[in-house]
């Protein structure tokens, strides 16, 4: 066998010859394109998943946020839970940088995606807790409405007309209904685009990895 | 980045462009996704080119970025040709080609090479590229015995296509 491949070898070194060949030009030029590896693929989604949540307070619905919040009695419950998600958020970011820092393609191919693996772990936590952040939002939201017993500032905060025709408790059973729901479908929603997306984006480096891995044992 | 650095660059890649071209052959299976992934390795080259401060050839370094961008950074895997069972290719061979010539024993291996899995193509490349032991481990990011190994199972698979 060991003549077989090293009639392959030859042949192999033989093959240079038609190989295509790139004029400086053409080289030079390709200096200036965009990367498309997966690590710039990882650092774009993540700059989103940073700054969705904070896009999302310039709609005008969530700008009357603070208003609803107090009308159910919630606002220093909701303040420290900012503050707390800043100081995550602040905490993720760092640990982020910091590991994106570390990839580098000139590591051993077991190291690289070790590292890739890592950053995309932080990552990963960043989204389970903001989700836990929207079901906790969520809710306590829901809970804040049952043990209120005047719902008038609510309906005023709201904006909606059809709220102020309907009955009281009507409109409370509906208004928990609706928060409880968002509070499961909304986290279950955003995970699930999340995770197609980065397993889609690394389904080969993770076979590439286990295989790796294997070599291992 | 300074000019200079640039027009060194520039000219040590076309000197050497010969390797990237051969992972890309490997990598890929059309001329598009081929021009594709060797845009893409040039690009992780150049980024890392002020890290390149000479203590190996240009050419030992332009191994590992070249390797690493096929297996872990670049995103598009070859569609164009499904990856075939291995098996049902060996079946398949042993079937329509009876009596080998020599030319047609390498089209075999050839063939039988690009279907491998990503890790073990880098293996046989850095092998045929005349690379020791030592070095494919550090590559690779595994140890030499591991890597001695993993090169004997292939070499079974070869031989298994080749002598039916």
């Amino acid at each position: 066998m060991s003549d077989e491949l090293e009639l392959l070898k030859k042949d192999w070194q033989k093959k240079e010859v038609n190989l295509p060949k790139l004029s400086y030009g053409e080289i030079h030029t390709m200096l200036w394109k965009k990367s498309s590896s997966i690590v710039k693929w990882i650092m774009i989604i993540s700059i989103i998943e940073f700054l969705l949540p904070h896009l999302l307070y310039f709609l005008p619905q969530a700008r009357n946020q603070m208003a609803i919040y107090d009308s159910v009695g919630l606002r220093f419950w909701i303040i420290g839970l900012t503050i707390i998600q800043y100081a995550v958020v602040a905490y993720f970011i760092f640990e982020f940088y910091k590991r994106y820092k570390e990839i580098s393609v000139l590591d051993s191919a077991k190291n690289l995606m070790d590292k890739i693996i890592k950053t995309r772990k932080t990552v990963k936590s960043y989204v389970i807790f903001s989700l836990s952040l929207i079901f906790i939002t969520m809710a306590s939201f829901a809970f804040g409405i049952h043990l209120t017993s005047d719902l008038t500032p609510l309906t005023e905060a709201f904006e909606y007309e059809e709220f102020k025709k309907m009955e009281p408790e009507k409109l409370k059973k509906l208004l928990i209904g609706v928060y409880l729901a968002m509070a499961i479908i909304m986290p279950l929603i955003i995970g699930a685009i999340y995770f197609l997306l980065y397993g889609l984006l690394l389904r080969k480096l993770k076979k590439n990895h286990k295989e790796l891995k294997r070599l291992e044992i | 980045m300074n000019k200079e650095l640039e027009h060194q660059f520039v000219t040590d890649l076309e000197t050497n462009q010969n390797i990237v071209h051969k992972v890309c052959t490997l990598y890929t299976n059309d001329r598009d996704s081929h021009n594709d992934l060797f845009q893409e390795i040039t690009i992780q080259l150049w980024k890392a080119y002020p890290k390149f401060r000479g203590e190996s050839k240009f050419s030992t370094w332009m191994y590992r970025v070249a390797l690493n961008t096929a297996i872990t950074l670049y995103r598009k895997s070859k569609r164009s040709i499904k990856t075939q069972d291995y098996e049902s290719v060996i079946f398949k061979i042993k079937a329509n080609e009876y009596d080998a010539t020599e030319e047609e024993q390498l089209k075999l291996m050839y063939k039988a090479v690009k279907q491998l899995g990503d890790i073990d193509k880098a293996l046989v490349f850095l092998y045929l590229e005349d690379k020791n032991y030592s070095e494919i481990s550090e590559t690779l990011g595994i140890t030499e015995v591991n890597a001695r190994v993993k090169m004997n199972r292939i070499k079974n698979k070869l031989r298994t296509i080749l002598n039916p």
